[in-house]
């Protein structure tokens, strides 16, 4: 398992592919934290957070998820790779665990050298570590149940564009889940709005952000992505039983 | 080694393979023949564990390819039709890679990769990337890979195609020297590739074996009783009055010229008794009788007599190109062939 997972994290290193999505992130970390320091003239210091910075922001982040998954199993079927996988003594959960650990890893590595800001910050200034490391890990949290998204939407199909296309639209449902919870419509109907919520993975980044951890938070996300990595693991053995 | 019981796949509603039985035994090289369509692909994938079957069993080296997939998977080495290579990956990158999830042993792999290198004579290529090999180099790099772990069986399904001739060659003896510690289960649309290296072959059509046995035995079992080749000196003319003078000669189907005096004949004769009486014929007019033997169908024919059920004058290349539909009328494998040749 550690020579596949090896083997994925080389084709996004040794590519500039891991590099271009991080430096667009970097990227639009950088433009958001301007317009905050921008924004806080004549305002209240309190106003400007990193976290709040996070928070404005995973709009353009969780965007950048599909584009990290969608090669991981797409690819293979296209390139005809997924035989020599599957004929291995790899077992199928090896190899979506393999696969799913790899993208997490690129992502941890976008969400430390993120941590740049805070440190460049701190030389002149105070930063609230507690706060930052509980909505980094919030939003790391997250990252990985989007990932798992991404890896079984590649899973899916065949084409690594679509994967990643499907996967922008998932990611936006998600991002609007909260909003959609707090329509008029939605919030009428008190127990479609509370089950909306209680999926809406926004609202639970929004305890992490204010530097609160929850254990039922932890909990949540964790599920999420282990449910949606087993979904994954069935869908390619459906797959392989199937096949027209 | 590989023993296939009842072995059954359904792909939707099709079946493609239905209940087929045969064994690979221990350090024999098994051809497997069959139209393109016919199941030989999709069974050589059950048997390396890509794809579940629908019903039957596969057992490798005494484990069960479902219920001990790990176990049976290390015995197995595959290279399938298409070499999965990654195109973005260097060659020797590629085979640490292979041996990584093969589970070979951190110590051996710098030797076993290195020995399937210097094998399939890839070593000089080692530091290229693979999307920058030609198509021949890519089979061999796929080859190349199927070796690691040191498996006791290796599927290949058509090795050769997309080599040039002298690699041709090589891969062939590369295959013969490797009979000594594998058994080998071989498919190629090259009849005589087969007939070259392989002992026994499996001839399968339409998802199931019509025919299992050494090369010679299915020779000989389709050695036309009532065909006589007849080599003799002499004038054409009067072998063909003497012929025509025995009563058990139905008919001289075709004359060939060898050289001056010496005419190749096909005799369809009544019974194989009639042997005696046109040596006899022949040698009391003098003319010397340089050869006579029963017509024997070589791998080629024996392999369009099984699978050929319908279409007079489908030539080999079609038939590896199509499968054929159901069909009952039965074909003289001689049109075929005669035809091809015309063509």
């Amino acid at each position: 398992m550690f020579a596949l997972y090896k083997k994925e994290l080389q084709s996004f290193f040794f590519s500039p592919f891991a590099y271009v999505l991080t430096a667009l992130f970097m990227f639009v970390f950088s433009i958001s934290l301007v317009l905050s320091i921008a924004m806080m003239e004549g305002t209240s210091l309190l106003k400007f957070s990193f976290p709040n910075v996070f928070y404005n922001n995973f709009f353009y982040f969780i965007l950048l998820i599909p584009l990290l998954t969608m090669r991981t199993f797409a690819d293979e079927r296209r390139g005809g790779t997924e035989v020599l996988l599957f004929s291995s003594p790899l077992s199928v959960p090896k190899i979506v665990a393999a696969k799913f650990l790899s993208v997490a890893t690129v992502f941890f590595f976008m969400m430390v050298v993120s941590l740049f800001f805070p440190i460049v910050t701190m030389i002149k200034g105070e930063v609230m570590w507690s706060s930052l490391i509980c909505a980094n890990l919030g939003f790391f949290l997250w990252g990985l149940a989007c990932i798992a998204v991404g890896v079984l939407l590649s899973a899916l199909t065949n084409h690594a564009i679509i994967a990643a296309i499907l996967g922008e639209i998932i990611m936006e449902g998600l991002i609007f889940l909260d909003s959609f919870a707090g329509t008029a419509l939605v919030e009428t109907y008190p127990q479609v709005n509370s089950v909306v919520e209680w999926f809406s993975m926004q609202r639970r980044f929004v305890y992490f952000s204010q530097g609160l951890f929850r254990l039922e938070d932890l909990i949540f996300y964790i599920t999420v992505t282990v449910l949606l990595l087993v979904w994954t693991i069935l869908i390619i053995e459906k797959r392989r039983w199937t096949r027209v | 080694m590989v023993e296939i019981k009842n072995l059954t796949k359904y792909y939707g509603k099709n079946p493609a393979v239905r209940g087929i039985n045969f064994e690979i035994r221990d350090n024999e090289i098994l051809g497997f023949l069959g139209p393109n369509g016919a199941g030989k692909s999709t069974t050589m994938n059950i048997i390396a564990g890509y794809l579940p079957s629908t019903g039957g069993t596969v057992t490798v080296n005494g484990f069960d390819i479902t219920e001990q997939a790990a176990e049976a998977k290390k015995c197995i080495g595959y290279l399938p039709e298409i070499p999965p290579v990654y195109p973005d990956m260097r060659v020797e990158e590629y085979l640490y890679f292979c041996a990584g999830i093969k589970a070979v042993p951190r110590k051996d792999r710098k030797a076993q990769v290195e020995s399937a290198m210097a094998r399939l004579n890839i070593t000089d290529m080692r530091r290229r990337l693979i999307r920058n090999l030609s198509k021949g180099y890519k089979q061999r790099v796929g080859f190349a890979q199927a070796l690691l772990g040191n498996p006791k069986v290796l599927i290949l399904d058509e090795p050769t195609v997309g080599l040039d001739p002298t690699q041709v060659m090589e891969v062939r003896s590369l295959i013969l020297d490797l009979k000594k510690d594998h058994s080998i289960i071989f498919s190629s649309h090259i009849l005589g590739e087969v007939s070259a290296i392989c002992e026994r072959v499996v001839i399968i059509n339409k998802g199931k074996i019509v025919a299992i046995d050494t090369i010679e035995n299915l020779e000989n079992s389709m050695v036309a009783k009532t065909q006589l080749q007849l080599k003799a000196e002499g004038s054409k003319d009067t072998v063909l009055r003497l012929l025509k003078d025995i009563r058990g000669v139905k008919d001289v189907t075709d004359i060939t010229y060898h050289s001056t005096n010496l005419y190749g004949y096909a005799i369809e004769i009544a019974s194989e008794d009639v042997r005696n009486e046109i040596l006899t014929a022949l040698v009391n007019n003098k003319c010397n009788v340089v050869e006579l033997n029963m017509a024997k169908l070589n791998l080629e024919q024996v392999f369009l007599k099984y699978v050929n059920d319908k279409t007079e004058g489908t030539s080999l290349q079609d038939l590896l190109a199509e499968t054929p539909d159901n069909g009952d009328a039965q074909v003289n494998p001689y049109d075929t062939l005669y035809n091809e040749e015309e063509a």
